[in-house]
């Protein structure tokens, strides 16, 4: 088979079409401190800035050579438009929502005002989008360029305070209800506003996870807003949703996603065997263990076997440690190359 | 069935799935009806949160459950506390808890709070994001016998070690115990870092916290007979002990 480009073949895996090989992919964060080293990029410009959010992205496919780039690295993008406090200054840590708009239980539950022209406004939501714009001039139609929202199950986590919101699910169902609901048309108005910007597919981060929820937390609450907002997106939906979920895929595969990304936890032979015939799967190479404590053998080792197992495109689990050694992800893309189809 | 066995038999399953407004209600009777305060916490309460921990441990409870049923326990402690004050039951012992500087994971953390505090020791915590100085601080001002470290994050889990140096610096690494824990932390990684005990989920927690009172000297037969003492104290050591064996938590 010809050789492919690299966005080509992440779409070929996208919709089960025929690969030159199997896709490698940036799906959540793949940056770490030595890209950042490499491209001159660093924290916390990289968070807050266009051109440093671009250049470091770019270096998942220039340095790394994953099939795809996506420049917001951390979840707390939409935060502070949202109302959350979130400290965007930090040199080595994500950032990350700290205060909650809505953790007091007399504050009504809406979105600022002037939504959605003052939250695509907001510095760092534009951000996100500029670099996408940035990625799509420099990568054309060679690379995948990925965007990525937060779904109202995260963003809920954000503005109510995950914990208040985790009680709240069995104590006041109601409030649940009307933060889901108020936190739907954020994703949909910033997805549509990355897609405008280049942005090939949109990742869908929503962290109802079998590490915290039952099941039927995500089909009674959440499955009724992914399937009426995912269609609603004018490109291909990839949903992110880590830790324990073989439990719950059943319901994501009812919901229009086209792919899901998976964790480790989940062994990729019984997530392929769910999932089958439903939607596309990504992942699953361990993060903590395998890319940021041991080698580039043990990645290429994982990477191999979800191969093996049927996993459409290939990638880490989750947003990759920080620290962990470029020459690992690396590995995950070799493998990909050393299985080209004759 | 007495009216007495009603009232714990109640308080155990309405803990169980959470329902505040009942288990309130009957630890009032239970007060009302003269009953002991220790026999409502530990013949009825603690045992429902035990259950629950171990619903948890199995995958059978989730997050939300656990907490629902931590919140219900805390409306019965409202009322049973200025009692157990009057009879002089004390905390088994203090702990300090936080989550390391640069990481706002907390949900593990406060589960192991709602056990701990539910075992009878008495919890200060310090939240998230806690810088080592504010741990050197805590430590000093608390006098704890155990400090917990959380940590979710492998950027994060170095400032374990942070922690203890700065403990060391301030000469206070000998005053407490410390335990860490989070979802990427191992034993080893815990062993590496010279911390003294690690445990994978919050019922663990609550036995690694006993087994290292019972290691420096104190007495964690809760509600034991000070007439016993000595005998009480070998009695949760064994406890203890089993409970780690049988859970393959005990360390070599
Ligand atoms: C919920 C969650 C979040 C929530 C946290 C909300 C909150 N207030 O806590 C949000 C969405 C905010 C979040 C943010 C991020 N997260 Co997060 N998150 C998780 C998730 C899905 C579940 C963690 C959890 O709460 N589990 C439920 C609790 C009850 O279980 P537990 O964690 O096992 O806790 C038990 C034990 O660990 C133990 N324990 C815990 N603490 C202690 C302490 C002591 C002393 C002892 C003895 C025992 C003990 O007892 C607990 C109770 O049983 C995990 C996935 C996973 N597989 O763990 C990722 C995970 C922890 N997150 C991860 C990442 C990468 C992030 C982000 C960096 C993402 C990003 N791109 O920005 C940010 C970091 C923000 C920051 N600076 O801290 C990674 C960490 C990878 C790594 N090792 O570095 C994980 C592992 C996902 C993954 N597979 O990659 N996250």
């Amino acid at each position: 088979m010809e050789q492919m480009t690299s966005k080509q073949r992440f779409l070929a895996g996208l919709y089960g079409d025929p690969v030159d090989r199997p896709p490698a992919a940036s799906i959540v964060s793949v940056i770490t401190y030595e890209l950042m080293d490499i491209t001159g990029a660093h924290f916390p410009h990289a968070n807050i800035e266009p051109e440093p959010m671009a250049t470091l992205a770019a270096g998942a496919h220039e340095v790394m050579g994953f099939d795809s780039v996506m420049p917001i690295f951390s979840i707390a993008q939409e935060a502070t438009a949202l109302g959350c406090q979130v400290d965007w200054s930090d040199t080595d840590m994500m950032p990350n929502p700290t205060d909650s708009p809505w953790a007091d239980r007399d504050v009504e539950i809406k979105l600022p005002d002037g939504f959605p022209d003052s939250f695509l406004e907001d510095k760092y939501v534009k951000c996100a989008i500029d670099a996408i714009r940035l990625l799509k001039q420099h990568f054309g139609d060679e690379v995948m360029v990925l965007g990525k929202v937060m779904g109202p199950w995260t963003l809920s986590y954000h503005c109510y305070n995950t914990q208040e919101f985790l009680f709240d699910t069995i104590m006041d169902p109601d409030r649940v209800r009307k933060s889901l609901e108020t936190l739907a048309p954020v994703p949909l108005a910033y997805a549509a506003a990355q897609i405008e910007a280049g942005a090939d597919a949109i990742v869908w981060a929503d962290h109802a996870t079998g590490d915290l929820v039952r099941n039927t937390m995500y089909r009674d609450y959440l499955l009724p807003h992914h399937q009426e907002l995912i269609p609603q997106v004018e490109a291909p939906v990839i949903l992110h949703c880590c830790g324990k979920t073989l439990d719950r895929v059943q319901y994501f595969s009812e919901a229009g996603f086209t792919c899901y990304h998976f964790e480790s936890a989940n062994p990729p032979d019984e997530m392929v065997e769910k999932a089958a015939g439903k939607m596309k799967l990504t992942g699953n190479v361990n993060n903590p263990v395998t890319l940021y404590a041991r080698g580039p053998d043990e990645a290429r080792a994982e990477a191999q076997a979800a191969i093996d197992a049927g996993v459409d495109i290939i990638a880490p689990e989750c947003a990759v440690p920080l620290q962990a050694p470029v020459a690992n992800l690396q590995a995950i893309v070799q493998t990909c190359k050393d299985n080209r189809h004759q | 069935m007495s009216r007495e066995e009603e009232i714990k038999k109640g308080l155990f399953d309405h803990t169980l799935v959470g329902e505040a407004d009942e288990v309130v209600e009957l630890t009032q009777e239970g007060i009302d009806l003269g009953m002991d305060p220790l026999d409502i916490l530990f013949g009825a309460l603690i045992p429902s949160l035990q259950e629950v921990g171990r619903l948890f441990e199995i995958g059978e409870y989730f997050v939300p459950e656990m907490l629902v049923a931590a919140r219900a326990m805390q409306g019965a402690m409202a009322l049973l506390r200025p009692l157990l004050v009057d009879k002089g039951a004390e905390p088994i012992g203090k702990v300090v808890m936080l989550t390391v500087k640069g990481d706002v994971h907390d949900i593990g953390k406060n589960l192991c709070n709602i056990m701990l505090e539910g075992e009878g020791f008495d919890i200060v915590d310090l939240g998230v994001n806690v810088k080592p100085e504010e741990v050197v601080a805590a430590v000093q001002e608390h006098q704890p016998q155990l400090l917990g470290f959380s940590a979710f994050l492998t950027t994060t889990m170095p400032f374990f070690k942070s922690n203890l140096a700065a403990l060391s610096e301030a000469g206070l690494r000998d005053s407490v115990k410390v335990m860490v824990g989070g979802a990427p932390v191992t034993p080893e990684y815990a062993d590496s870092v010279g911390a003294d005990g690690f445990a994978p989920d919050a019922s663990a927690a609550v036995r690694l916290a006993k087994k290292l009172m019972v290691d420096m000297g104190y007495d964690v037969s809760m509600g034991g007979d000070d007439s016993e003492g000595a005998s009480a104290l070998t009695t949760a050591v064994q406890a203890v002990e089993e409970l780690m064996v049988k859970s393959g938590k005990h360390d070599e």
